[in-house]
């Protein structure tokens, strides 16, 4: 069962539904009853990402799943890439898959955003990284996706020995959005830190999936996940590590973070450890709450109004994730997201 | 295997689970299998009334309609639900008016398990201790309760469940289902059709219990599944601490044992049950041992009310069994402490529910799973808060010990926010015991196996400090008991 799967049948019988497991707090079945027509070919032009990167890069354009298919780094290089997924045509439906491979000691640094030139669609695509012996990824996902439209995005992720993957998503939801990772680690001592970030209002909806798996010894992984829901919306988080029989020494920690804004809003979250060898240290966390009335309470004594005060501490409790992020110009990128969605 | 070493290995068994001997007593037994008929046969031996009766065929006929539940992480071969047999009971002319005229059979069983039928009899050993009421299940039946008739001075209803049906219907009638309806779930409604015994109690208002109560389930007979269904109701004010154990014979073959416990607090009412749970594990091999698919549930359904469930789990060969806590009134309160132990090829998938549905409703969760050999433990729990449930509150707390690298152990926690004043926490970690804490134990002279028990009940603790105290020993003997030969 799978989006794409139902996108390129035509049938809805493949939607996944709530009585899936993987699939409980975001049902597709229930929501689409007749699936969209395929997007037709994209001609006209293209505007300028809203978010370029600030930095001399090469730009990878998929159009309603259309374009490159590959994107290949040789042993060694140092790249900076900017790929972009464009929506453009408005109420139909697309499938689209890209490869992102880096072989041995390669290095990248990728800025992936969602963009949407009109409203409506429906979309699944699938992302293949391959990180080579000791190669290095950093990326940022933007996922700016329309408040009427269905979104899913899956990133399969396999580390080889020694590589690093630092991944930080960040969102403000769709109709019914899903950001899933599956990553992998393969064949240890690897490193894979896993940020996210989502700030939803309305009635927009957000999964954060992951799969993390500890195949091979002397691996770590580290997730952070904080949000804020407000107004009619309602975010998912499902968090899974799974550690194999043989991956000793694996050391994984998660952890999710969510304010609750409103009285109808909704925070759903499963944090999971799966774990069949012993030699590990292996710890998740999981909180919900609001904003503490005491801080609240000081900031509108020194002058704020409510809605300030309330913008204030809640991009504060977020904006930690972001200390993550390590390259510096994707640290500012991230940071006028963010400044963009905080704006009262 | 040649005879003696087979009765070498069969006495080696006996020592680490020393429970497992079979009582050889006369016994009345449905034919096996399942069908309206032994529906009715069984509430015919309870001599039960038509509504009971009809209640139990409506829950049959809606079990047929059911399926099996495969979401646990357990892993056994299917049941055959016609292979068991349904009602097994002591032979008895018209049911023992004193302990006099019980079988001395059934008598030699309790003592030999250490469970005090004797109303002068206190815990062995222990000077002073508090007195507590048993009723003794044995397979179907319930063979005797004890100190009913100081408990009725005060007003506490303390009988076997098929003698509540025919003496406090109305009570029965009102609360029976109401916290976990017939089809609830495959095993209940299973439950529901063919319940043999149980226990019932109802603490009147303002009454606090003056003693611990307490049944102690056995299954004895072959073949047969024991089908438990156990009723508290604690009214306004009223106060009643409640404790279960359970032990079974070592045969080959696995038995089921699906049990109902329902418990109904009322306005400022509280409750607090313990469970010690002993079930035949099955031998080192994964041969034998009970299938312990249980549905536990309180309705915390008045005003300030609470309900406490600690259960300390070392039996059973698979375990399915989350107490839960309902949390309807406004400021009640729901508490659950557990400890898990599985070894050698057990599997445990157990946890809890806390739904907060009033406002300022509290909860905490406390678990503490210890997987040994090719073991697999997991903690499955659901928190959630309703749009009502303001200010409900939650903190959850699991924590995992892996022994050896075969051992497997999992957490999978729900969490469902739905509204902005509710505030929960969750942590949960998995770690095998630390080198360092083990080597200095050694080096002050334990042996691994001490060092190892040391640890592990450190690591438990904060749960066994929740049972009452003289459970609370034999509960860290029997931790000790479970990890026998974990560590090599």
């Amino acid at each position: 069962m799978s989006l794409a799967q139902a996108l390129l049948t035509g049938d809805p019988g493949y939607l996944p539904s709530r009585r899936e497991e993987a699939w409980r707090w975001t049902d597709l079945r229930g929501l689409i009853r007749v699936l969209p027509p395929p997007a037709p070919a994209f001609c006209g032009d293209l505007p300028l990402a809203s978010f370029a990167a600030p930095f001399p890069t090469e730009e990878v354009v998929i159009v309603d799943g259309q374009g490159p298919t590959g994107l290949d780094i040789p042993a060694g290089e140092t790249r900076r890439i900017s790929l972009r997924l464009i929506n453009a045509a408005a109420g139909a439906g697309h499938v689209g898959r890209v490869r992102v491979s880096l072989e041995a000691g390669a290095r990248a640094v990728l800025l992936q955003t969602h963009e949407a030139l009109a409203g409506g669609y429906v979309g699944e695509t699938q992302i293949d990284i391959s990180l080579g012996d000791g190669a290095r990824l950093e990326r940022l996902v933007l996922a700016d996706d329309r408040e009427d439209a269905v979104s899913v995005t899956i990133s399969d992720v396999r580390l080889a020995r020694g590589a690093v993957f630092n991944d930080a998503v960040l969102t403000t939801g769709a109709r019914r959005q899903r950001l899933e990772t599956r990553l992998t680690h393969a064949a240890g001592e690897s490193e894979a830190r896993l940020l996210g970030l989502y700030r939803l209002a309305g009635r927009r909806h957000a999964d954060l999936t992951s799969l993390i798996e500890h195949e091979s010894p002397g691996s770590a992984s580290d997730q952070l996940v904080k949000g804020t829901v407000d107004g009619q919306s309602r975010a998912v988080f499902q968090g899974r590590i799974l550690v194999r029989p043989g991956a000793d020494r694996t050391d994984a920690r998660m952890g999710h973070h969510a304010l609750v804004l409103s009285d109808t809003a909704e925070v759903d979250a499963k944090p999971e450890l799966e774990i069949y060898a012993d030699d590990v240290s292996c710890a998740h966390g999981n909180t919900v709450g609001t904003l503490d009335d005491e801080a609240l309470f000081y900031l509108r004594q020194r002058g704020m109004s409510e809605a300030r005060a309330r913008a204030f501490l809640t991009e504060a409790y977020v904006s930690a994730v972001l200390d993550g992020i390590t390259d510096q110009d994707l640290q500012t990128v991230a940071r006028a997201w963010l400044a963009r969605e905080a704006a009262p | 295997m040649p005879a003696t070493s087979k009765t070498a290995a069969q006495v080696l068994e006996l020592e680490r689970y020393k429970h497992g001997f079979i009582t050889d007593i006369d016994q009345d037994v449905a034919p096996r299998g399942l069908t309206e008929e032994t529906v009715r046969f069984i509430s015919a031996k309870k001599d039960e009334p038509d509504w009971m009766l009809a209640w139990r065929l409506e829950a049959f006929a809606r079990w047929r309609a059911l399926e099996e539940p495969n979401w646990a992480r357990v892993d056994y071969p299917p049941i055959d639900y016609q292979d068991i047999h349904y009602y097994a009971a002591p032979r008895a002319g018209e049911g023992p008016k004193s302990l006099d005229e019980v079988d001395p059979e059934l008598l030699a069983t309790y003592a030999k398990l250490g469970i005090p039928l004797s109303e002068q009899a206190v815990l062995a050993g222990v000077e002073g201790a508090p007195r507590y009421a048993v009723d003794a299940v044995f397979d179907s039946v319930s063979v005797v309760t004890t100190f009913k008739a100081e408990l009725a001075a005060v007003g506490v209803i303390f009988c076997p469940m098929s003698e509540a049906i025919r003496e406090h219907g109305d009570l029965v009638r009102q609360y029976l289902g109401s916290v976990v309806p017939v089809s609830d779930n495959y095993f209940a409604c299973l439950n529901s059709a063919v319940f043999s015994d149980g226990s019932f109690v109802y603490v009147p208002p303002g009454v606090r219990c003056p003693m611990e109560l307490s049944t102690y389930f056995r299954i004895n007979a072959e073949k047969s599944g024991q089908f438990e269904r156990t009723l508290i109701i604690a009214d306004r004010g009223s106060y009643v601490s409640y404790l279960e154990g359970c032990t079974a014979p070592m045969r080959d073959e696995n038995q089921l044992h699906a049990a109902v416990v329902e418990l109904v607090a009322l306005d400022d009412a509280e409750i607090k049950y313990s469970t010690v749970q002993n079930w035949y594990p099955g031998d080192a091999e994964g041969r034998g041992g009970i299938y312990n698919f249980v549905t536990k549930r309180a309705d915390c359904r008045g005003a300030r009310s609470k309900v406490s469930w600690t259960q300390v789990e070392t039996g059973s060969a698979v375990t399915w069994k989350y107490p839960s806590c309902v949390l309807r009134g406004d400021h009640s309160t729901g508490e659950f402490y557990s400890i898990a132990i599985t070894n050698n090829r057990q599997q445990a998938d157990t946890g809890t529910k806390m739904i907060h549905l009033g406002a300022h409703t509290r909860s905490r969760i406390i678990s503490k799973g210890i997987s040994a050999g090719r073991s697999s433990s997991t903690y499955r729990g659901l928190v959630s808060a309703h749009p009502k449930a303001k200010g409900a509150r939650n903190f959850t707390q699991c924590d995992s010990l892996l022994i050896g690298p075969h051992a497997a152990a999992h957490t999978t926690p729900y969490v469902e926010a739905r509204n902005s004043g509710a505030q929960f926490e969750h942590e949960a970690t998995t770690t095998r015991l630390s080198e360092e804490q083990l080597f200095y134990a050694r080096q002050r002279g334990l042996t691994q196996e001490e060092a190892v028990q040391l640890l592990v009940n450190g690591f438990v603790k904060d749960v066994l400090q929740e049972l009452p105290m003289e459970f609370a020993v034999e509960a860290q003997k029997l931790v000790a008991i479970s990890l026998e030969g974990s560590v090599g």
